[in-house]
């Protein structure tokens, strides 16, 4: 039997390991137009999709030294500030991503729609435990 | 912004700055600081005033600790492939066992030979029994580790058969293998007490002054059952791995039976195997006495010989009936 502290613990493990692949896709769309760190993380936060600084900024650097992004260390309102934008292989890459995501999107729509289960509500809410 | 807020966030960029690779902490303690800078402009401007020390230390509280936050940028390192896991625990079981029962032989059994103190050998066999474990493990890691630092790539786990995965074991496999590591400990446990008991003995003295001489043969049988002991000790340690190793095993295990009942019938020939001398009994007693103990020591022989027998007819009647495992079936894929 799952006490409610592993059963949170797991659902946050779970939520974390979902989001993971979100949130390249979430940070190589948004810099389509250049953004520094922070702007950026308060754009993706804006849209719905917070994301910890302690998780952007390594992701950023990842996905630099994949060759997804380039960055510039540019003056603004008298500070230096990173910029990063889509590097041209990022534009080549983001839109199979894109398309990979909606595919995949496609198809737990199928089949959640298929066991009759359209919103989390519907069943209970997405923490509520099984008795 | 007052000077203790910068110092606090100086201070903050100045730790993570510790923790992280030379050739990157400029870069990195320059964009966290920005970052912070950012963070902290926009709650001034939010609240109207500029934040006080204690504003600011809830910020770098939220953020984390200068190892966490310098650990994120770090790459994921690992020791080992995952991937290689189960191969360097399988690895890793091998080389310890092929260390620990030779250093076994060794310590435990050289101390015997030598009549060490029981407390001074048990000591040493636990130094030594950790210090090849230190080492054995420390190796076989280090092993792995570079092998994973240099991407070397194993042929077998892209080039592989299913026809050739080993068949699924059944419950039978695991009953013999814990009845051969038994029978494993059993032979050692075995072999260490005929070495303690007998190892240049020609005598056994009592209290009183009676002294139970052995017959000569004793001598002679002392290295062929020290030996056949130890070899069917070690064949039970290699059958325990190898549960499925049947009919080598039947034909080697009816060898070791084999010397063991020529052992059993050379002790049964010789017959008069001890003599009693000293201590206070009459001629007739002490006949009676010696008698005894022979005769004790002959069924002890002839029970050894049976259990002898009736082990190698075992493995005979394995062979015979030429019952060789067959391959559990496989349910076909869906």
């Amino acid at each position: 039997m799952h006490t409610n502290a592993a059963s949170s613990e797991l659902f946050d493990n779970l939520r974390l390991e979902l989001r993971r692949g979100c949130l390249v896709v979430a940070v190589l769309a948004q810099l389509y137009t250049e953004h520094y760190g922070y702007a950026l993380r308060k754009a993706l936060g804006d849209q719905g999709l917070a994301i910890d600084e302690n998780t952007l900024y390594p992701l950023l650097r990842r996905l630099e030294s994949q060759g997804l992004l380039v960055s510039q260390w540019r003056e603004e309102e008298k500070r230096n500030k990173r910029f990063y934008r889509l590097s041209p292989l990022g534009e080549e890459v983001l839109p199979d991503l894109l398309e990979e995501w909606r595919q995949m999107t496609a198809a737990l729509e199928r089949i959640l729609g298929g066991r009759g289960i359209a919103s989390a509500a519907e069943c209970g809410g997405p923490r509520k435990e099984e008795k | 912004m007052p000077t203790t807020n910068t110092d606090l966030i100086d201070r903050y960029l100045h730790a993570v700055k510790f923790w992280l690779p030379k050739a990157q902490q400029a870069d990195i303690v320059a964009e966290i600081g920005e970052d912070l800078q950012s963070l902290v402009e926009e709650r001034e401007a939010a609240l109207g005033h500029t934040l006080d020390e204690d504003d600011v230390a809830v910020i770098l509280k939220k953020r984390g600790s200068p190892l966490k936050v310098a650990s994120s940028y770090l790459p994921q390192q690992r020791l080992i492939n995952p991937a290689m896991l189960p191969v360097y625990r399988l690895v890793l079981k091998i080389v310890l066992c092929w260390v620990f029962v030779p250093l076994f032989a060794f310590v435990f059994l050289g101390p015997v030979l030598a009549f060490a103190h029981p407390g001074e050998m048990l000591l040493r066999c636990l130094v030594e029994y950790w210090r090849a474990a230190f080492m054995t493990v420390g190796m076989v890691t280090t092993v792995f580790a570079l092998l994973d630092r240099y991407q070397v790539k194993f042929k077998h786990a892209d080039d592989w058969n299913p026809r050739k995965l080993p068949r699924v074991p059944g419950t039978q496999d695991t009953m013999t293998r814990w009845n051969h590591l038994a029978g494993f400990i059993f032979g050692f446990a075995a072999a260490a007490f005929w070495v303690s008991l007998m190892w240049q003995r020609s005598e056994f003295a009592f209290s009183g002054g009676t002294r139970l001489i052995l017959g000569p043969l004793w001598k002679q049988i002392y290295w062929p059952v020290l030996g056949l002991t130890l070899t069917g000790a070690f064949f039970d340690l290699l059958s325990s791995l190898s549960p499925r190793w049947t009919r080598v095993r039947s034909r080697v295990r009816i060898g070791i039976d084999v010397c063991g009942l020529v052992i059993v019938a050379a002790l049964l020939k010789a017959g008069n195997f001890v003599e009693i001398s000293g201590g206070n009994f009459s001629a007739a007693d002490l006949a009676n006495k010696v008698a005894w103990i022979n005769g004790m020591i002959d069924w002890t022989v002839i029970a050894a010989g049976v259990i002898t027998i009736f082990d190698a007819a075992g493995a005979a009647r394995f062979l015979l009936r030429g019952k060789r495992a067959k391959p559990a079936a496989i349910p076909s894929a869906m």
